[in-house]
């Protein structure tokens, strides 16, 4: 049935194309592809009556309104998605217009571009196969097109895209990769962003914490800190309006200076949101490709949410010594008026430490001994004295929570504070050797200003309250979570627990070694197959000959064995090459009854052996043409044959 | 462009020696991308400068394969033409103004079937054959001859561009072959004076006269000179000639000098070759006379008297 469909090559495009566009279902109004799709069924049925084609006057009209209808959807022609719609909505209207050979070449072009469409949106492991997919369709049509049989074309696309394939291995792998991109695109406002928001209160960071997808992950060079060390700064909260935290300032530039800690260096891969990408505290000197913004967060050069890569060292367990002006100083301890009994606590345990570390340790001992419980679902609180009632009445929360309460009876005390949002701890993956940080790893903290110093003191009321929560991670800290997550937890069998690992660890390597394959990485892998210190011309050059002459090697294999003939030609030349190492000549003329007069000093059972093959090679040469099975196999019994070892 | 591609073809000519056949290897294939290669190229190249720019790794990933797929192509369409055997076969002689072919054949004698294309020189209507495994076939260009004389085969451009139609592969043929152009028959009846000496000379002669040699038949003979034995044995059509004894009458001179002098060459020519071609239709000896040149009866004697008109102060 197919097969009587695709007899002619223009129905083998238009399928072709079909399949292309399936995919972008999934990214575009769906409208726009199903009426693409509609159109090139209706191409295929013109095709298959010989019906001729609408006129211009009528598909001008046509093309107008639906350029309409995209810009009313999606509100622009250009970018990822705009692109990516006005592309196949000129398709659709070209396969009305194609009535030449050259015209279909074009449209099959056309679908090879279109291919890479759904890339822009996804590049999961899944797009690469769909990828492969649309590649075998569009090379099927390009044979039939040309005018290939149908029959036995499948394998020859197939086997012409195996044969391409080491080829692009070897590109993919060595032709160089920019640090950045050529022109700035047009920022999608479509695409929601992940990760942490830019406010908050409580509540977000608590719905991040439910998702479990991977955030990031990394790979420490040497061995990794603990989990309770591994502090993943993003973003600073400044400001307090009494019921949510922002960022309003960001301070202009900071001195600081660093005391104490140890080094340790990863490498780290993840999407950016808003150009932020997390940073271990603390961190020194900014990574390549973006800058350190006071307060120790790494800020990226360019706009963009493609999966990035870094490599950083940080201070670990440092002390964060910086000079705070007075005015600053007041700008870290504003608030809003209200909660007066936090305030009245506040006062009250500064009284009682004494100096600032002193308030700290009062105030974490509160939260450890007052009643406090960690859970993910807390009773609303009012928006009016939202602290008071947390400290006093329902003391029941999450990181927001504890973080938010705690910077707030800092600037009660007349401390400057401020929150951190980030990511706390990670999971190792053995198999794949990196740790993956994901969306419930979410967190936020408090850094506490103490004058004494000049430093930025880091507290984490959360882990005086859920001590777990910084070691173990959410899921064990929570015991109400631990049904929720079927993929966490203790109960979790060990070779499910392994599928996991693996399934995490072939994601790594993907989002490693394919969608994150940029010049930091290839600069990497030429140092270590010693192409070059550098990934310059001469280098590229070298690596696209070495790794050219490999990927050619298939092709070569393929030429030779189409030349050497058929198997019957193939066997009589292997019999002739053995007798001639006998000593025994046999020239191109001699039948096969020569031959074996001319074997006949051949001792008993080789020359048996001889006469049994060479009936059979003249029974299948002149009585009845032989099939290719039995001539295989024949050859088969030729390479067994070895005169005179016996 | 154009000039470019007329000074690398006549280049590529100036290197061929006239051939009798051989065999296509690699000094003698050229490969180009036809214009789908390059729109294809072209899209590759677009693809992976958007890769470049979105860093979008797939893309890449396309951008290669697709580049891949070309060089495969590259090598499909060399094989294509690599080791095919070509041969030139005589070609038959017409007469001017019609088409004679140009006539070669191919033979693959690999496990691979081969889609090729033929045709004369630049501009020709390419003629298309599919050649199977092993098999051979001989294709016949049309060529049409428009004046008097011995005509080389063209220059032949042999070419595939399959299986993708994305390279062009192509072999530029220079085949050691002619075809003949006769005279145009022109009628004259004032020397056919046939008809009165068949009822002397043949009729009567019919039985005395003597088996000479087999031929290959030829439109007109009659089916009492069809060697039937011949026939049902080797299922070819062969006809008998005859050679009676020469007695005088029986043997038609046809003479250059029977035409006065104002009678221009071409026309003399014509003529003659018209009165050739009456005796063969009538089975009449006759004997050609031209300056320089005499053709008596002997086997093939159509053919010879044709080529002499046809080659008659004609540089070959």
């Amino acid at each position: 049935m197919i097969k009587s469909l695709l007899r002619q090559g223009e129905m083998a495009v238009l399928l072709a194309l079909a399949l292309v566009i399936l995919p972008l279902l999934l990214f575009l109004p769906v409208w726009l592809p199903l009426l693409v799709l509609c159109m090139l069924a209706l191409r295929a049925v013109l095709l298959r009556r010989q019906a001729a084609m609408p006129s211009l006057y009528l598909l001008l009209p046509l093309l107008l309104l639906a350029v309409g209808g995209l810009w009313l959807s999606l509100n622009t022609l250009v970018g990822r998605e705009g692109g990516a719609a006005l592309l196949i909505l000129l398709l659709g209207f070209k396969s009305f217009e194609s009535r030449q050979q050259r015209d279909w070449q074009v449209l099959l072009a056309l679908g090879f571009f279109l291919a890479a469409m759904p890339l822009l949106f996804d590049q999961s492991p899944l797009a690469a196969v769909w990828l492969a997919i649309s590649l075998l369709a569009l090379t099927w049509a390009m044979l039939i097109l040309s005018g290939e049989m149908v029959k036995g074309s499948l394998r020859s696309a197939m086997q012409a895209l195996a044969l391409a394939l080491p080829l692009m291995l070897v590109l993919f792998v060595v032709m160089p990769r920019l640090p950045g991109p050529l022109w700035s695109m047009p920022h999608d406002q479509h695409v929601a962003s992940t990760g942490l928001s830019d406010s908050m209160e409580p509540g977000s960071i608590s719905q991040l914490v439910q998702q479990q997808e991977p955030a990031f992950s990394v790979v420490f060079a040497g061995p990794a800190p603990a989990v309770s060390e591994m502090y993943w700064r993003i973003m600073i909260f400044d400001d307090f309006d009494g019921r949510r935290w922002q960022n309003v300032r960001g301070l202009g530039s900071e001195t600081v200076q660093w005391q104490g800690g140890h080094y340790v260096s990863y490498s780290l891969t993840g999407k950016p949101a808003k150009s932020r990408l997390p940073l271990l505290e603390y961190t020194v000197a900014a990574p390549a490709g973006g800058t350190l913004e006071p307060g120790n967060l790494f800020k990226l050069a360019r706009d963009g949410d493609e999966l990035f890569r870094f490599q950083a060292q940080s201070l670990l367990a440092a002390h964060y010594r910086t000079v705070l002006s007075p005015a600053d100083q007041d700008f870290y301890r504003h608030l809003p008026p209200g909660n007066p009994a936090s305030r009245q606590l506040a006062l009250q345990w500064r009284a009682q430490g004494g100096d600032g570390a002193g308030f700290v340790r009062a105030a974490l001992q509160y939260f450890r001994l007052g009643g406090f419980s960690y859970t993910l679902q807390p009773p609303l609180l009012n928006s009016e004295d939202g602290i008071d009632q947390f400290m006093f009445s329902s003391r029941k929360g999450f990181c927001e929570h504890y973080a938010s309460a705690l910077a707030f009876m800092a600037r009660s005390a007349g401390m400057p504070a401020r929150i951190v949002t980030g990511y706390q701890g990670g999971q190792f993956n053995p198999v794949g050797q990196f740790w993956q940080v994901k969306s419930s790893d979410a967190h936020a903290w408090v850094e506490v200003w103490l004058a004494e110093t000049g430093e930025w003191l880091r507290v984490d009321p959360t882990a005086a309250v859920a001590p777990d929560r910084v070691v173990q991670g959410v899921s064990q800290s929570i015991p109400a979570m631990q049904p929720q997550l079927p993929g966490l937890g203790r109960s979790m069998p060990s070779w499910l627990l392994r599928v996991q690992q693996n399934w995490q660890a072939a994601g790594f390597a993907w989002q490693q070694w394919v969608v994150g394959y940029d010049a930091g990485k290839q600069l990497n892998l030429y140092r270590w197959l010693g192409l070059g210190e550098q990934v310059d011309s001469g280098a590229v050059l070298r690596a696209v000959l070495i790794g050219g002459g490999l990927a050619c090697l298939p092709l070569l294999l393929l030429w030779r064995r189409q030349r050497s003939g058929s198997p019957l030609q193939q066997g009589r030349q292997r019999l002739v090459q053995a007798l001639a190492s006998m000593k025994i000549v046999v020239v191109d003329s001699d039948g096969p009854l020569d031959i074996l007069n001319k074997a006949r000093r051949l001792s008993e059972p080789d020359y048996r052996q001889l006469k049994a093959l060479l009936k059979e090679y003249a029974a299948m040469r002149y009585r009845q043409p032989a099939r290719q099975q039995q001539a295989k196999q024949w050859l088969r019994r030729v390479k067994a044959f070895r005169p005179g070892r016996q | 462009m154009l000039p470019f591609r007329k000074a690398l073809q006549r280049w590529l000519l100036s290197r061929l020696p006239l051939e009798h056949g051989g065999r296509l290897g690699q000094r003698r294939i050229y490969l180009l991308p036809t214009r789908f290669g390059l729109l294809l190229l072209v899209v590759a190249l677009a693809v992976w400068v958007g890769a470049l720019n979105y860093a979008v790794s797939l893309a890449y990933a396309l951008a290669f394969w697709i580049i891949g797929l070309m060089l495969v192509a590259v090598l499909m369409a060399y094989r294509q033409l690599s080791g095919l055997n070509w041969t030139v076969l005589p070609g038959e002689g017409v007469f001017v103004g019609q088409s004679a072919d140009c006539r070669i054949q191919l033979d693959n004698d690999s496990a691979l079937a081969r889609r090729l294309q033929l045709r004369a020189g630049q501009g020709g209507e390419p003629l298309s054959c599919l050649l199977a495994a092993s098999s051979s076939q001989s294709l016949a260009l049309p060529l049409l001859l428009a004046r008097r004389g011995r005509h080389g085969y063209p220059a032949l451009q042999l070419w595939s561009t399959a299986p993708f139609g994305l390279m062009r592969a192509f072999a530029w043929l220079r085949p050691d072959g002619h075809v003949l152009a006769y005279p145009l028959p022109m009628p004259d009846r004032e020397r056919n004076d046939l008809h009165s000496e068949q009822g002397s000379g043949r009729q009567s002669g019919d039985d005395e006269e003597d088996f000479s040699h087999l031929a290959e038949y030829r439109q007109g003979d009659t089916p009492r000179q069809i060697a039937w034995s011949v026939l049902a044995r080797r299922d070819v059509l062969v006809s008998k000639r005859f050679a009676s004894q020469p007695r005088g009458q029986s043997i038609r001179q046809l003479a250059w000098q029977d035409y006065p002098a104002a009678v221009d060459m071409e026309s003399r020519l014509s003529r003659l070759c018209w009165r050739v071609q009456q005796c063969e239709k009538a089975g009449q000896h006759y004997r050609l006379h031209l300056p320089g040149v005499v053709i008596e009866p002997q086997p093939q004697q159509r053919e010879l008297a044709l080529a002499a008109l046809a080659e008659f102060k004609r540089p070959s």
